[in-house]
């Protein structure tokens, strides 16, 4: 049985920065990691392999060439291959353009029985790419998972929503979307580190992946971002001194100004 | 000087007052006062001051201690109370004078390389004002987040990259300092080299409050370093685990840290904050490395350089933590291990701070153990191992009264601090000496290093008024 993982490279900082003019985030000068929340999707991918046997487990990122290093840190963790899917005619997709490029090459690497991604990228925070996925390429989507037993031909999962849990299940294909509290994403060993220094990752092109050029990077996005604007913090402090008095009629004053 | 101190009367509260303004002075409210009592020696070891003082600049420190000077009235300075020796418990009464007022940041010097900033700053503050400017502050104890830049001068603060950066002493390059008297004097300044006599200024760092009031101090900036990689080693016993460190020290890396914890230590820590590490049923001692690097070349070839060295001594396994969130979860558990024994007894004593010769480690780990079990006191291990810096966290044993624990803790330290001096070390390495282990150092100093004390301590502060009955033995 064979496992897929979706995952991102992100800038390592918990303050992404927009450019006001351009809408893109500010990437130059920032390290970079996997994103943490697809190290949880990763996670229950290497659980699944060590508790089923005959399971193999494939971390696909779509990226620049350096994004290979998430592959790495996913064979790392316990991953059994990672690949790459890079071309410049990738740059600038959106959420949609970036899930028919990974649904492709989905398609291409598999046929895959489970595909598991983040809830979101730490620097986007749409929380798109997976369900699209899933919806491309036909499997049921299974969102907000917090618990997933995987089957022969069927998958169990935990759903975190509102209020508490539900237990859904689905046919095998299927995509799962992990949050965090499924897991906790175990540290690297150093021989997991070497084993991801020296493997070969494999890398994909937009020829490799069959789509048509149109249908990614810019072209194929229907996202524009028109306008990038910070909200206005609109609380406003007033401090009103006890000392000689007055401070109970001043803050009866001041609640009768803004007419409370 | 011989005789007693003066008492806090209504007329040198009065004169306080007038002085420095009656904001700043906290006298007769009980609750007030109860909260300079003690530091994080623990509350039982607490002494309610008479007042409080809380002066916003050097002259009202000097006003102060000019009205202390005049009536004889014993002055304890006191920072953010962090300190686990009892420095800043008021143990003779008279005034607390609290820096906490004086918490500005007066400069960031890039072309010195130096920030001027006032005692009452938080040390992480100093941190965060230095790296937005593209420095680094390297004095780092372990209660970076709590402890005033004052107080750990006042105690030559090690912690965490002392085997990299050297502890606070060798960051403090001037001194503003208020005599007992009231004087005012400026020592050293931004400036890295002085052969100009002896270096009274050297003398401050680490005086723990006896000679005088620091009211300023000109650190050293380093330049921000590279990036970090962190290696937690798992080892199957304490031998192995140390037998590490000097060829880790030697590896030709830059090691900024070398920690290690204990078995008991990482279980009470892991349960408190909720994240176990892995191994930890097994493993009886970890090491915490961090290295830097200026590129991912540079950190890989580091941690694959340490990390065989682990393995090669003995570790079962080791692990690589390279990101924000891994790197966070292992050092959370180190920066907790004090809170964390406090969690399993409050009673804890974290006073422990013996330091050895790094060659003398594996005999002095022993040693705690052996004394552990025949003064049936549980203990916690931790450290700066690679300074031969231990301490042991001493938890209260079941069934003791707690009014009984303080001075059973401090015999049982005494014991072992005895033993640390016969293996080459000290009995503290960075929490200072307050009053908890005054009478052990006296004990294991030679009359002729007591008299020079002594002599020191009455040149700054003839009338003994400057924190009594800490680090030098008193009238």
């Amino acid at each position: 049985m064979k496992v897929a993982v979706l995952i991102k490279q992100v800038p390592a900082t918990e303050n992404v920065k927009i450019d006001p003019k351009t809408g893109v985030m500010v990437r130059e000068g920032l390290a970079v990691e996997v994103n943490p929340l697809d190290l949880h999707a990763i996670e229950e991918a290497v659980r699944i392999k060590e508790r089923t046997p005959g399971v193999s487990v494939t971390a696909l990122t779509m990226g620049p060439p350096a994004a290979a290093k998430a592959a790495r840190y996913a064979v790392s963790m316990g991953c059994d291959a990672g690949v790459v899917i890079t071309d410049r005619a990738f740059a600038g997709s959106d959420t949609l353009a970036t899930a028919r490029v990974l649904a492709e090459a989905v398609k291409k690497l598999g046929p895959f029985d489970l595909i598991l991604a983040g809830e979101r990228a730490t620097d986007g925070e749409t929380g798109q790419v997976g369900p699209l996925v899933a919806a491309l390429l036909g499997v049921p989507p299974l969102t907000y998972v917090s618990g997933l037993e995987f089957g022969s031909a069927k998958v169990e999962a935990r759903r975190a929503v509102e209020g508490g849990h539900e237990r859904v299940s689905a046919p095998l294909p299927a995509l799962a979307v992990v949050v965090k509290e499924i897991n906790s994403p175990r540290l690297c060993t150093l021989s997991g580190k070497l084993r991801g220094k020296s493997a070969e990752i494999g890398v994909m092109s937009l020829a490799d992946v069959g789509l048509p050029a149109e249908k990614t990077g810019l072209t194929g996005s229907p996202t524009r971002v028109v306008n990038v604007s910070y909200p206005k913090v609109t609380r406003e402090c007033r401090k009103v001194s006890a000392d000689g008095g007055g401070a109970v009629e001043a803050m009866l004053g001041f609640i009768e100004e803004v007419g409370v | 000087m011989s005789g007693v101190y003066g008492k806090v009367t209504p007329e040198v509260v009065a004169e306080l007052r007038q002085k420095i303004g009656d904001r700043n002075v906290v006298y007769e409210d009980r609750d007030a006062l109860e909260n300079y009592a003690c530091d994080t020696a623990g509350v039982i070891f607490a002494h309610n001051p008479d007042a409080v003082v809380k002066p916003e600049n050097a002259e009202q420190v000097s006003a102060v201690m000019e009205t202390a000077s005049r009536y004889r009235v014993p002055v304890t300075p006191r920072g953010a109370g962090s300190g686990l020796a009892g420095a800043a418990i008021p143990v003779k009464g008279g005034i607390v004078l609290s820096i906490e007022k004086m918490n500005r940041i007066l400069e960031i010097d890039p072309v010195n390389r130096v920030a001027v900033v006032e005692p009452g700053v938080v040390t992480n503050d100093l941190c965060k004002a230095a790296a937005e400017k593209g420095f680094l502050y390297a004095g780092y104890p372990m209660s970076t987040e709590t402890s005033f830049i004052g107080g750990n001068v006042g105690t030559n603060a090690g912690g965490g990259k002392v085997i990299r950066y050297g502890s606070t002493r060798r960051h403090v390059l001037g001194l503003e300092v208020v005599l007992p008297s009231g004087a005012v004097v400026q020592l050293g300044g931004k400036f890295r080299k002085d052969t100009w006599g002896y270096s009274l200024l050297q003398l401050m760092v680490g005086s723990e409050g006896t000679l005088g009031v620091i009211t300023k101090v000109i650190v050293n900036l380093e330049p921000l370093p590279g990036r970090t990689v962190n290696l937690l080693a798992a080892y199957p016993d304490l031998d192995t685990m140390v037998s590490t460190v000097a060829k880790v020290v030697q590896s030709g890396t830059r090691v900024i840290s070398c920690e290690f914890f204990d078995r008991f230590a990482t279980k009470v820590t892991t349960d408190y904050v909720g994240t176990p590490l892995p191994y930890q049923d097994r493993t009886e001692a970890y090491l915490l490395i961090q290295i830097e690097g200026n590129n991912d070349d540079e950190i890989e070839a580091a941690y694959e350089k340490v990390g065989k060295i682990c393995e090669a001594q003995g570790a079962f396994e080791v692990f690589v933590a390279e990101s924000r969130i891994d790197s966070q979860m292992i050092w959370n558990v180190r920066q907790n291990l004090a809170e964390g024994m406090r969690a399993y007894d409050p009673y804890c004593s974290l006073s422990g701070d013996v330091v050895v010769p790094l060659s003398a480690v594996p005999s002095m780990i022993k040693t705690i153990n052996r004394l552990a079990e025949k003064w049936r006191v549980p203990v916690g291990n931790c450290g700066h191992i690679a300074d031969g810096n231990i301490h042991p966290l001493a938890a209260k044993p079941d069934g003791m009264p707690p009014e009984e624990w303080g001075e059973y803790a401090e015999q049982f330290f005494h014991e072992m601090i005895e033993e640390a001096v016969k293996l080459g070390g000290v009995g503290s390495g960075e929490h200072g000496v307050g009053f908890l282990k005054l009478p052990t150092l006296l004990s294991t100093k030679t009359p002729e290093e007591r008299r020079i004390h002594r002599a020191i301590k009455l040149a700054f502060d003839p009338l003994e008024i400057m924190n009594p009955g800490k680090l030098v033995q008193g009238e």
